[in-house]
């Protein structure tokens, strides 16, 4: 435990250490404090995953927190494990990606400053298991990724987004400080494990402060409809910090979800099913959402969201079996959504970072300006197509692992005897083949419009991948996206004592069936890629001694005009965008010179996220009004507020005298 | 296993007959004597000894994509129970294999087309997709509606009794084969949903997608068409045989089925036209309305609310 402390202690002195060096070295002992954290984090954080059982530390602090407990059980290693490789993941890419920032000083050193201290407040709180200990480090970790989202802060739209961002993790902190207070003066502790006795009564009480939970929590997830902020603040941060903020921070909300589910045991099965329904919706919704988007960095934001509401069906369908006694689907239901946490934090940060490569050669994120990438960057391209085939949930990649796992539990509680557990079933099994089908139109879309076909804009600079550094993080994660897909039981190897954690009934050899179903898929994915060669093969011996030529692309004979003329982004969604209309409403703005032959014209289209018009504009709005009734209070008179301080002094006179 | 592979052998070496089928059936229905019924194997056989003409925009997603899309196909092919004879790999989950492994095809199809940065082969990248997106939910519940008829999660299994399980009344079996047909429609580019004939209209999908293929690799792009359409006909097929059918009279009878099938696509491309774009998702929306109503008629039966 003290090791995995003075790794979580190295990560923020890494930061620290990086204000003091020059401008130059900066990346460079960052880097360095985060490789030797990994020594002393990593063997303890799998030690505790792959053979369970947990280690504690009790600390005692001064009275308002008492003592406070820290343990590494392993759910919490799972979550420490990507936090820290993550971090390490991030430092790497800073490297290259921070060189653009070259010549800002102060900023510069901010950075480090605060992704240290964000890695490390991450890793603290996935051990901190009491409650104002854990609210404290969770608003450590929300101020400093406030501050690295506001790190362009002369641009008027990144102030804007992390304003926005900063409000909304305040909102939600509002639930979980809340929930806190309340299991804690129920519980009479603040330690975690004494709220198993609340949580798990099966009372309205329980099921309230589950609701608040879930709310506190799954704001900094992204559950829909409190998701608002992660389109705006992702695109805002460095791409390095997207990475991190996407693939790690807001698995912290859902971390504390399954945190609380421990305590709660066995839950409530409306629980069970609000959980699987706001999970799909979320899935669904934001997939629809990221469909639309232009900018690279918002449409992956928007996937972030459907990710998370594919994690949050597994947990789902995992607190189905747990209310149904049925352990089978229990399982299948928390490994999937665990597998997901880990494969969303492979695949997500590889596509930030090629965007961030993208956005380093070209500076631009507005997918309609590029095209044609793969010939400049074949490398990057070549791993932003397999994290995308990943997202996509296609075999051969690990996406597909984790979304079996989820589908094979929701068939099974097809099964079950109760006609509502089948609706539910049928409506997550249909909703994440929709979600996945959609997730295909999208990434097709991502890959197609922005690294094949020509240029739409020409490149002023042309771009190139020789910032190795950008790459190294992007190999080592597609590695493991090729691994878990094509050897899945490894999965299983990993995630055996976390599921085991959540599925108490659950006996080792219940993992059998799965890991003969992986050892068959993996077998046959082997044989795909093999005949896959072999066709390559026969190709190249049918066109060898025939003439292959190269020309234009034929097009039915139409090859005048430019590049511009080639399939947008927005022409590539608009039959579907035109079919979910009501759900994701366009505005359409089209200027056309009003003349017969018009030389110009220009066409602009914008997607309003429905979530934001219908639920928090008007609410804010009321909220505002109902706030403005109180403003007299702050008149800005000198004299008005020496009078307050009067009027306080006087009443805190006649209590205290009338106390006595 | 053994038996299976060779019949799915058999129906690798069929595929491209019920292409040249449908065309026969048009042509007869129109009054004409039309091309032979194997004229698509000559033309597969003549396309795998011409040279290709590549288009200079494309990078090796082009190149690659026909050669994964006939793989990916082929292991769909090889999970698909033929009747009787079952499939070569089963396991618990095997149809969500299937279904991405068609995806997998279809998502290095769609990007080859756009690897061209032609407008015409993005606009049928698109509509593909789009499409796409209706009929993989329908047929996921499809497949709900039979996990929950016969509470197996393999399609073997699934086959095996879903002809025995008291639920599958013969409206679900009309219910489910209809939702099916459309999949094979939509899924084979077939009338109303595309036209394989028209090559210059903005109307098309799957055609205008392969503008840019030629040689070789178009002959796989049309093997692949042609298996993907005879797959979701025999998954047609294995609702509708019984398991106890001999070997014999199960064969004669899965073959009539998969010919049946294909000639009521060439007669469906007889009698309408393709619809207009803006109707094809009414169309396919047809199909999830189909899958919804037979889930929820085998729930209904199995809760005991109809008797």
């Amino acid at each position: 435990m003290t090791d995995f402390l003075v790794g979580a202690a190295l990560i923020f002195t890494g930061g620290l250490a990086a204000i003091f060096t020059g401008e130059k070295v900066k990346a460079w002992v960052f880097f360095a404090f985060a490789v030797v954290a990994q020594f002393f984090a990593l063997p303890p954080v799998f030690g505790t995953l792959l053979n369970g059982g947990q280690l504690v530390m009790p600390i005692c602090f001064s009275e308002p927190i008492g003592t406070a407990y820290l343990r590494l059980d392993p759910l919490a290693a799972l979550f420490a494990s990507v936090t820290s490789v993550g971090a390490l993941l991030t430092s790497i890419y800073s490297i290259g990606y921070m060189k653009m920032y070259r010549g800002q000083r102060a900023s510069l050193s901010s950075y480090f400053f605060f992704v240290g201290m964000m890695s490390a407040s991450m890793l603290l709180l996935e051990i901190a298991q009491n409650a104002i200990l854990f609210l404290i480090v969770w608003e450590i970790m929300s101020t400093s990724s406030f501050f690295l989202v506001a790190f362009e802060n002369a641009n008027d739209e990144v102030r804007k987004a992390s304003l926005y961002y900063f409000i909304a993790m305040q909102a939600g902190v509002a639930f979980l400080i809340a929930a806190f207070a309340w299991a804690s003066a129920a519980s009479g502790s603040l330690d975690f494990s004494s709220f198993a006795a609340v949580l798990g009564k099966h009372d309205s009480v329980s099921m309230l402060l589950f609701v608040l939970f879930f709310l506190g929590f799954g704001t900094k997830a992204g559950i829909v409809p409190m998701h608002t902020w992660l389109p705006r603040a992702h695109p805002a941060a460095p791409t390095g910090v997207s990475a991190l903020m996407s693939g790690v921070m807001i698995k912290t909300g859902i971390y504390g979800i399954l945190r609380i589910l421990l305590l709660s045991g066995i839950p409530d099965y409306r629980l069970a099913y609000g959980v699987l329904v706001v999970s799909v919706i979320t899935g669904i919704f934001g997939v629809m959402n990221a469909i639309a988007q232009h900018d690279i960095k918002r449409l992956l934001a928007y996937h972030s969201i459907e990710n998370i509401g594919i994690i949050g069906i597994g947990i789902g369908v995992g607190m189905l079996g747990l209310v149904y006694r049925n352990p089978l689907i229990a399982m299948l239901g928390f490994f999937g959504s665990l597998l997901h946490v880990l494969n969303h934090f492979t695949f997500k940060s590889v596509l930030f970072y090629g965007s961030g490569v993208v956005y380093s050669q070209t500076h631009t994120r507005n997918m309609d300006n590029l095209g044609g990438l793969s010939k400049y960057l074949p490398l990057t391209s070549l791993m932003f197509l397999i994290a995308s085939l990943a997202i996509t949930g296609l075999p051969l990649f690990n996406g597909f692992i984790s979304e079996l796992a989820i589908y094979l539990g929701l068939a099974r509680g097809l099964s079950s005897g109760s006609i509502s557990m089948v609706v539910a079933a049928l409506f997550g099994f249909s909703g994440l083949a929709f979600i996945g089908a959609m997730a295909l139109l999208c990434f097709t879309k991502v890959y197609g419009i922005c690294f094949l076909g020509l240029p739409r804009t020409k490149y002023h600079v042309e771009p190139n991948e020789k910032e190795r550094t950008l790459l190294v993080p992007m190999g080592i994660l597609t590695a493991v996206i090729v691994g878990i897909g094509l050897l899945p039981w490894i999965a299983i190897e990993l995630l055996k004592n976390v599921v085991m954690e959540f599925v108490p009934a659950l006996t080792p050899d219940q993992f059998v069936p799965i890991t003969g179903i992986f050892r068959t898929i993996s077998a046959s994915l082997v044989a795909l890629i093999g005949l896959t060669g072999l066709l390559f093969g026969l190709r190249a011996f049918l066109l060898r001694k025939r003439k292959v030529s190269e020309f234009k692309t034929w097009d039915c004979g139409y090859q005048v005009g430019s590049s511009r003329l080639q399939y947008t982004s927005s022409s590539f969604a608009q039959p579907f965008l035109h079919l979910v209309a009501e759900l994701v409403p366009q505005k359409i703005q089209v200027e056309k010179q009003p003349v017969l032959f018009p030389k110009e014209a220009s066409l602009e289209s914008h997607t309003q996220d429905i979530s934001e018009r219908f639920i928090f504009r008007p609410s804010i709005g009321i909220l505002n009004k109902f706030l403005n009734l109180f403003s007299w209070i702050q008149s800005g008179r000198m004299q008005q507020y020496i009078m307050y301080g009067l009027v306080f002094l006087v009443a805190l006179l006649i209590w205290i005298l009338g106390i006595k | 296993m053994m038996a299976a592979a060779i019949a799915e052998i058999v129906v690798l070496i069929s595929t491209l007959f019920f292409v040249g089928l449908i065309a026969k059936v048009k042509s007869v229905w129109a009054g004409r004597k039309g091309s032979p019924v194997l004229q698509p194997y000559y033309d597969f056989f003549k396309l795998l000894g011409k040279g290709e003409v590549i288009s200079t925009t494309t990078s090796p997603v082009f190149k690659i994509a026909p050669s994964i899309g006939i793989a990916a196909t082929f292991f769909a092919l090889m999970i698909m129970p033929i009747p009787v004879f079952g499939s070569v790999i089963h396991f618990e989950g095997d149809f969500v294999l299937f279904a991405y492994l068609l995806g997998l095809s279809k998502f290095l199809m769609v990007l080859g087309a756009l690897d061209t940065g032609s407008s015409f082969e993005g606009m049928g990248a698109s509509r593909e997709v789009t499409y796409s997106t209706i009929v993989e939910t329908a047929f996921f519940i499809v497949i709900g509606s039979l996990a929950l008829l016969t509470r197996h999660f393999s399609f073997e299994t699934i086959f095996a009794s879903v002809n025995l399980a008291s639920g599958f009344s013969p409206l679900v079996k009309i219910l489910l084969v209809v939702s099916l047909f459309i999949m094979l429609l939509a899924e084979g580019s077939r009338v109303p949903v595309d036209d394989p004939n028209t090559h210059l209209e903005l109307t098309m999908i799957h055609e205008v997608m392969v503008l840019d293929y030629s040689g070789p690799d178009l002959a796989f792009i049309q093997y692949t068409a042609s298996l993907k359409m005879t797959i979701i006909s025999i998954l047609i097929a294995d609702l509708l045989v019984p398991p106890s059918f001999s070997l014999v009279a199960a064969c004669a009878l899965s073959a009539a089925i998969v010919t049946i099938v294909f000639v009521s696509v060439g007669v469906v491309e007889s009698l309408i036209a393709r619809s207009r774009i803006s109707h094809i998702p009414q169309f396919l929306f047809l199909m999830t309305t189909l899958s919804l109503t037979s889930f929820a008629i085998v729930a209904f039966f199995l809760f005991g609310v109809i008797r």
